[in-house]
């Protein structure tokens, strides 16, 4: 039974089994591979995407569940060359060092930015919980209010 | 012969025993007890916290990850419970999931309380969102999210979670029988 | 690029850290053991392949764009960068002119050692400048030779050869070059004249990790690429016996079930058909014997297993007996430890009839190459590694078995097979940081000075398992280099001291967490040294200073100590429910020193703020030497808080994150102030030394702040 949604402003129709994890269908199907696995679990953040907007974590999110749904990855975050605000100030502040968690993070940090343009340092504590074993922790929560600086919020 | 009428007596005693068992509902259990057995089993209480923090697993630890009720319940911003809860469990990756989940509010908070606190709480209109008798039987018996608790997935590991020690059915009739009798609260100390 | 038909040979200096003639009759030899090992432990692993051919390294495009081939592997340290800074230099471009790739077996150079013990930037730096100054030289030349001049009149400049009325691009001169000769190494630019060794280049990978492009091993796509997934026992020291697939033969997308001696796996058209077919399939497992947490911690123990002296300064063990008059002891204790790196460990094989190709995150492409070579029957150089950039090392790809295993599945069904561990595999698959138990002993002088010291490290082999240290020199060493680094004692003007090491056999493999024994073994010296220090009524900071000479190592550490403690305004009492604690180590050659911030929330303790002082010798990219002491800092306390591997019903648990606690943004200190000393030596480590200190840093400054010493990680008040 095939499931259609917009995924980074693309309408596509997908014919997979409809309670395959919507990461695997992103990352294999669509071949869209900035969104990453770390646990399958929803335990890491790695598969973090936006499902209308939302953070959703996309291992613990089967296909079916995007039927009409607008979908954004991180490959979807920047507007042609003009990188989001997140990975603008990402790039400032230089975050990633092995990179593989950094799209979730950025993700996440997207759709708090959305709700809360201008969040406190108890906002950042509560809302990203993705797990970074490189521990870029510290430049992130700078990039996170710099990101707000730059969206004006 | 003496041995042998024993033994079928004992057998006799057993067999009924284990039908009694198999009701689930022992002549000494009443409706309240019954009801109370699965409103207080950890299936339920993990999502009734007195505080702002769910709790999950067998042995009820907070949950990981520093999820918090936020507003009204479903998480704050970027960390809803939809943002890794789904409107059904997800036994692959081990995620139970429920149509709205979300934490009870703190006005139905039941950790740390004892049964007759949590009736008498759940019968108040002040604490239960102005629900009459009616409508909190309909929602013992009818949410989705309430009757998850005997269809709770397994674990990340593939596990089973653990179930209420009374059948769905059992408790759906206990209630019923509960309410019907007018809802009483029995005095004794539990 | 032609290839070179002639060469003329030069040498390079090799640097070797155990010269051959040291190897011949040492292994009963106890001194000279002790100095191979103190010197192991305070340098440097060489370079160990080709440094001779810069065309094996750098490939100039018609476009001018430089190929850097890098036989170091990038896992977030910033070498890519680091390096391409270095050569940017000698080569006369823009470092923004360079693309650094990892570079793959069979078209650049190949690393015998492996990326990893803080090495990759200072044994490159002499020999990557010398090939990026002869590439240059080689450029030069051929554009004389074509242009007709000599190359005396030429220079080059950010890619532009010019001179007497000629420019011309290093790709326009590679677009029309012949055979190129290889001349001496010229010399090499002054360091005054650095344009960005030194600056804080951005990373070069930025762009790539910001819009996540698909760089990482675990997002390798090839045609006709099916995806595989392999079995693995819950329990420990489990050997395959066999397994039941029936149930799985005909699930969705299943394409072929391999069962092999050693393990059974499931190849189908997706990941998710592998994983619900693999579910599906009943393995039989042999263990040894039952192994519960118990019987771990029992095992390491100081007085178990076999004894190596490392460390021998006067009369240590005479003067430290257990009746010895006024004798101090304490022992401290660190758990198992997982990697834990997002990206799981995996491989995508491409296995052909004549050879095969893996795409893989690794940090020792030469023994992966040589395991699948191994295990498909086939010749080396048939087995081509292209490497990927990887999501997380620290250690964890030292050992890549899911290569050869790849391999197998995509020999069975003449496609290329994608195969990576579930996480739960990953965490019970870890070759993890052992576990410790130190003891510690010591004696003071009536004016409080110490008299003599000893310590004893228990720990779980580091090295012993590990495909990378050479059969010699395990031989040679006795004792396990890797649990006992960070373990010596490094204050030498202590008159009598000693080091020992127990090496421990464990049922599960343990290897290289980054810093291998550092932060553990710091934890338990760094915390005794504080505790001394009150014994004594001396001022810990001074305590430390008192007991170092001028070497010119312990100079060093001093200028690093004291930098610390005052860049951090150390203080010993606790003020506004905050605490401070010192601490400090010497790692490969660096010297690091921590002030840590404490307070307590809730029953938690919580790092404030830490100020980290560090030495690494030359410092190419002071952005990311700092980013190293950052996330050193905040990994190291992960660990140190809240990290814990079990053995629980002879199985390694947990198996996911969260019930595997992990430090998250809301734990890190919102304060990290780091001080590079500057120094023009050449640049030393960086990686690893940064996180030795932070364990007992934060347990000192919990001390202070409660009166209690917790001698235990993860620590718990």
């Amino acid at each position: 039974m095939p499931t259609t949604f917009t995924i980074n402003n693309r309408p596509v129709t997908v014919d997979i089994d409809p309670d395959s994890p919507l990461l695997w269908v992103v990352r294999d199907t669509l071949d869209l591979k900035g969104t990453k696995f770390g646990c399958g679990k929803a335990a890491c953040g790695a598969c973090t995407l936006h499902v209308d907007g939302m953070a959703v974590r996309s291992c613990a999110f089967p296909l079916k569940y995007a039927e009409g749904k607008t979908i954004t990855t991180i490959e979807g975050l920047a507007e042609g060359d003009n990188l989001h605000p997140v990975q603008q100030a990402w790039t400032e502040m230089v975050v990633p060092q092995c990179g593989y968690c950094q799209p979730g993070f950025m993700m996440a940090t997207a759709a708090l930015l959305n709700k809360i343009p201008n969040p406190t340092d108890d906002d950042i504590d509560a809302n990203i919980v993705n797990v970074c074993r490189c521990a870029t922790y510290y430049r992130m929560r700078k990039a996170i209010h710099r990101a707000a600086e730059i969206s004006g919020g | 012969m003496k041995i042998l009428l024993t033994g079928f007596v004992l057998v006799a005693l057993t067999l009924t025993g284990l039908a009694m068992t198999a009701t689930t509902t022992a002549p000494e259990s009443t409706p309240f007890d019954v009801m109370m057995s699965a409103l207080t089993h950890k299936r339920c209480v993990n999502c009734h916290p007195s505080g702002d923090r769910p709790r999950q697993g067998e042995d009820s630890h907070t949950h990981n990850f520093n999820v918090q009720r936020g507003i009204d319940g479903h998480g704050v911003a970027a960390l809803q419970c939809a943002t890794c809860h789904r409107p059904e469990n997800n036994d692959f990756a081990g995620v139970p999931g429920a149509p709205h989940w979300h934490l009870a509010p703190r006005e139905m908070a039941w950790e740390g309380k004892t049964r007759t606190e949590i009736a008498r709480q759940m019968l108040d209109p002040d604490r239960n969102g102005g629900k009459s008798l009616d409508d909190i039987v309909r929602h013992l018996t009818e949410d989705e999210l309430v009757l998850w608790a005997w269809n709770p997935g397994v674990d990340d590991e593939g596990v089973p979670r653990e179930k209420p020690p009374v059948s769905k059915q059992a408790y759906i009739t206990a209630v019923k029988e509960w309410a019907a009798a007018g809802a009483p609260i029995p005095q004794t100390a539990d | 690029m032609p290839n070179p038909t002639s060469s003329s040979r030069r040498k390079f200096l090799v640097r070797a850290t155990v010269g051959v003639g040291l190897l011949v009759g040492t292994a009963y030899c106890a001194p000279i053991r002790r100095k191979i090992a103190e010197r192991i432990d305070g340098s440097v692993q060489s370079y160990d392949g080709n440094t001779e051919d810069p065309l094996l390294w750098f490939e100039i495009t018609t476009a001018n764009r430089v190929i850097f081939r890098c036989p170091k592997m990038e896992m977030g340290q910033g070498i890519f960068t680091g390096l391409a800074q270095i050569a940017a230099e000698e080569l006369a471009v823009d470092v923004t002119q360079i693309d650094v790739i990892p570079a793959a077996t069979d078209s650049g150079p190949i690393d015998k050692f492996g990326t990893g013990g803080s090495s990759t930037t200072a044994s490159l730096w002499g020999p990557l400048r010398d090939l990026a100054a002869t590439m240059r030289v080689m450029l030069i030349n051929e554009a004389a030779r074509q242009a007709g001049v000599a190359a005396s009149t030429l220079s080059a400049a950010d890619g532009v050869i010019s001179g007497g009325g000629l420019s011309v691009t290093y790709g326009e001169v590679v677009a029309r070059a012949g055979n190129w000769e290889v001349p001496d190494v010229p010399p090499l630019k002054p360091a005054k004249d650095y344009r960005f060794v030194g600056k804080p280049v951005a990373r070069v990978d930025l762009r790539e990790k910001v819009i996540g492009a698909p760089i990482f091993g675990m997002d390798v796509s090839l045609p006709g690429m099916l995806y595989g997934a392999i079995v693995r026992p819950d329990g420990l020291a489990s050997t395959f016996k066999g397994a039941d697939t029936s149930a799985a033969e005909g699930m969705p997308g299943v394409v072929r079930i391999v069962t092999e001696k050693d393990f059974v796996g499931v190849i189908a058209t997706s990941y998710v058909e592998a994983e619900n077919a693999k579910r599906k399939i009943v393995a039989t497992w042999k263990n040894d014997r039952s192994w519960d947490t118990f019987d771990v911690e029992a095992a390491i123990r100081v007085g178990k297993g076999k004894a190596i002296e490392i460390q021998k300064e006067g009369k240590a063990k005479r003067m430290l007996k257990d009746d010895a008059p006024g004798l101090i002891t304490a022992e401290y204790f660190s758990p198992i430890g997982a990697h834990a790196q997002l990206e799981p460990s995996g491989a995508v094989a491409d296995v052909r009839a004549d050879g095969a190709t893996i795409h893989i995150s690794t940090q020792v492409v030469d023994h992966t190459r040589r395991e699948v070579a191994e295990r498909l029957g086939m010749k080396e150089d048939a087995i081509v590694i292209q490497p990927t950039y990887l999501g997380g090392g620290f250690g964890r790809r030292l050992h890549t078995p899911n290569a050869m295993q790849a391999a197998v599945l995509s020999r069975a069904v003449g496609q290329p097979v994608k195969c990576f561990f579930t996480r739960k595999e990953e965490f019970q698959n870890d070759t993890f940081r052992p576990p410790t138990h130190n003891v510690l002993k010591a004696t003071l002088t009536p004016d409080g000075r110490i008299a003599a010291l000893s310590h004893d490290i228990s720990s779980g082999d580091v090295m012993y398992g590990s495909p990378l240290l050479p059969g010699v020199l395990k031989t040679l060493i006795g004792a396990d280099l890797g649990a006992w680094r960070g373990g010596m004692i490094h204050y030498h003007g202590i008159p009598n001291y000693r080091a020992v090491s127990w090496r421990v056999r464990l049922p599960f493999a343990t290897s290289w967490w980054r810093g291998l024994g550092l932060l553990a073994n710091t934890f338990a010296v760094e915390s005794f040294m504080d505790e001394l220090a009150g014994h004594a009524g001396k001022d810990p900071v001074g305590f430390r200073l008192d007991h170092l000479t001028d070497s010119k190592e312990d100079v060093r550490m001093a200028k690093v100590i004291a930098a610390c403690a005052e860049r951090a305004g150390y203080r010993n009492d606790a003020v506004d429910g905050r605490a401070m604690g010192f601490a400090c180590s010497t790692d490969t050659g660096t010297p690091c020193a921590h002030v840590a911030e404490v307070s307590l929330q809730d029953g938690r303790i919580r790092v404030e703020k830490v100020t980290c002082v560090l030495d690494p010798g030359l410092v190419i990219n002071p952005d990311q030497v700092r980013a190293q002491c950052e996330g050193s800092i905040i990994m190291g306390m992960s660990a140190v808080l809240y990290e814990r591997m079990q053995v629980k019903n002879s199985s390694l648990r947990p198996v996911i994150y969260g019930a595997y606690e992990m430090a998250l943004i809301k734990d890190a200190p919102r304060e990290i102030d780091v001080l590079l000393l500057e120094n023009d030596d050449a640049p030393g480590a960086v990686g690893e030394p940064p996180m030795g200190p932070i364990g007992a840093a934060i347990a000192n400054a919990v001390y202070r702040l409660t009166g209690e010493r917790i001698r235990r990680m993860p620590l718990e008040v």
